[in-house]
């Protein structure tokens, strides 16, 4: 065998396992989802197909299904408008105006970053709890606001330290602010890579576990990741069929706008770690 | 670029703001832009671990009113033997999964990098398992590993790799290994991604030239790439290192700590506590595992060397 044939076989056994391990599990999520019974695996278990799942897990009122998505789309939503707002004006800072120690700046909110959710979850439950907020948004938007803004503010240094200065300078001739430059020139021509920065701290915000484990104990006010763990189902046992098909309701929209926008979410995701 | 000092611009008498030069201005612009970020992250970051820090020293216990302890907590948790197993859990955790998804990250990467039909699209679809919540692939999981008719043990049945099935959550070594391949498959993404994007920026003709060496496939991997991909490969190390040590949500929903505390890594130690409303020792484990966590980030940081020239 020549390198040339080597490399082929090398090449087609990489894309068929990595295309095997990426969708298994969610195709088998699909499959236990419109399965009839999760036991379809077994010989002498036929597979039947159903919307039974999908449709009871919507329509069944004491799953709160529909709360769990509402209450996730608005926090993850309202976290990443204030989170990339709040970076922006940093990151215009950082790029355009005189800062002291703009390294020793951007690496403590890095530093910050790395902080393990355990070691501040008690504390903002005790905090939350005083103000009244558990089972509230703001007790889930806040700190998910605080934990993006480090991956906010390092994509969009990257992105604003591309855009011209001479925009700037032009602004400024003009007599705008910097908050007027910042919004009407800054933000629009890094455009792409603001909205791919907020797409990224949604799905962060949209997929967080613990503070919405800990900061939640009403049912209704759940989000997605909590309430499909804590899926108990409508009668006894573990109900897969249901299970599953909560979550590829619930999950599905996130993966189809990743496929869709996978470009800028990996241009967001790698830059900052990857010196170009 | 020529910077406007005290002297050069003129500031009319009867302006009645203290004299500020062009610069303390913008100076001080730029301190209320970034003041909002800092006031976010110093309320609902830096003062919650310094609570936590707090209530380590303190038995918060229900029913019992909150008594300041000293390191009473520390003393207990060191002798605690549950602590150490999930020590012993975590690192071993860090230490096995880690390499594992650096290796399959790798893979991935050296796959996606080459040109074939489908190359885009298969880049699109790597990134699904990344924008899945763990919480959720961890039910999708708890699902492959069931004993009667899970898709790992039917897979191990078809291909008569094991007589029997394997009680995947319900032993130790089980539930280690469901552990580790669940979090692989999440992570692994992020991985595969950073490497691709270290090897893109691999100058082609080094390998051109290797070539014409008649250096072999493998000799370029070994001579090129790897010692190239190094710097990339040292920045995802530590990335996942730092989070594979806060592992929580795939254990929470896969075995809740268990068989037995078998599987209860560090955040799951402190979760427990916190659960059941000890809250002084729970933050003392959480302390600990901070304590680890930023010793890593601090060699991150160092390693992700700033270029200011750049901002």
């Amino acid at each position: 065998m020549n390198e040339r044939e080597l490399k082929k076989v090398l090449l087609v056994a990489g894309v068929l396992l990595t295309v095997m391990i990426t969708l298994g599990p969610v195709c088998y999520m699909l499959i236990t989802a419109l399965s009839e019974t999760p036991d379809f695996l077994r010989p002498t278990k036929p597979l039947t197909l159903t919307l039974d799942h999908l449709l009871s897990v919507i329509t069944a009122d004491t799953l709160h299904l529909l709360a769990y998505t509402r209450n996730s789309l608005l926090i993850s939503a309202a976290a990443a408008i204030i989170s990339v707002f709040l970076a922006s004006l940093a990151a215009y800072a950082l790029t355009r105006l005189p800062l002291p120690r703009k390294g020793f700046f951007l690496g403590g909110v890095l530093a910050l970053s790395m902080f393990p959710a355990i070691s501040l979850v008690s504390y903002l439950f005790k905090l939350m709890a005083r103000l009244g907020w558990i089972n509230t948004y703001p007790a889930l938007i806040l700190p998910y606001v605080a934990w993006t803004l480090p991956v906010s503010l390092w994509i969009l240094v990257s992105y604003f330290a591309q855009v011209p200065r001479d925009l700037d300078h032009a602004g400024r001739i003009d007599g705008a602010s910097r908050l007027q430059i910042l919004v009407k020139i800054i933000l629009p021509v890094a455009a792409p890579g603001v909205f791919s920065t907020a797409l990224l701290v949604f799905i962060l915000a949209f997929n967080e576990f613990l503070f919405a484990l800990m900061l939640t104990t009403d049912q209704a006010s759940r989000t997605i990741p909590v309430g499909i763990a804590l899926f108990e189902g409508l009668h006894g046992q573990i109900p897969w069929g249901e299970i599953m098909a909560a979550a590829t309701i619930t999950t599905l929209p996130v993966i189809v706008l990743t496929l869709v926008f996978q470009r800028r979410l990996v241009q967001g995701l790698t830059r900052g770690a990857v010196k170009q | 670029m020529p910077i406007l000092s005290d002297r050069t611009s003129s500031v009319a008498p009867r302006d009645r703001t203290p004299r500020l030069s062009y610069r303390d201005r913008e100076t001080l612009t730029a301190c209320a832009f970034v003041l909002p970020l800092l006031l976010f992250l110093a309320v609902l970051v830096l003062l919650p671990v310094v609570g936590t820090f707090w209530d380590s020293l303190e038995r918060d216990v229900p029913y019992l009113p909150v008594r300041f302890v000293g390191l009473a907590n520390y003393g207990a948790i060191l002798r605690d033997p549950g602590f150490w197993d999930s020590v012993r859990f975590t690192f071993l955790f860090v230490a096995v999964s880690v390499p594992l998804e650096l290796l399959l990250g790798l893979m991935i990467a050296l796959v996606l990098n080459e040109s074939f039909p489908g190359r885009a699209l298969l880049r699109a679809v790597v990134l699904v398992p990344w924008a899945v919540p763990a919480a959720v692939s961890g039910r999708i999981f708890e699902l492959i590993y069931n004993y009667s008719f899970g898709l790992a043990n039917y897979l191990l049945q078809v291909s008569h790799l094991s007589g029997r099935p394997i009680n995947w959550l319900g032993t130790k070594v089980g539930a280690f290994a469901a552990i580790v391949v669940a979090d692989a498959w999440k992570t692994t993404p992020f991985v595969a991604l950073l490497l691709l994007a270290g090897l893109t920026g691999i100058n082609q003709d080094l390998y051109a030239q290797a070539r014409v060496d008649r250096a072999g496939i493998f000799q370029r991997f070994v001579y090129i790439t790897v010692p190239l991909l190094k710097p990339v490969l040292l920045v995802a190390l530590l990335f996942r290192t730092i989070d594979a040590l806060r592992i929580f949500d795939v254990i929470f929903v896969l075995t809740g700590g268990g068989p037995g505390g078998g599987t209860s890594a560090l955040s799951m130690f402190a979760y427990t506590y916190f659960s059941s409303g000890d809250f002084g020792y729970g933050a003392t484990a959480s302390v600990l595992l901070f304590l680890w966590a930023v010793g890593f980030s601090f060699v991150t940081v160092r390693l992700a060397r700033f270029r200011e020239e750049t901002l």
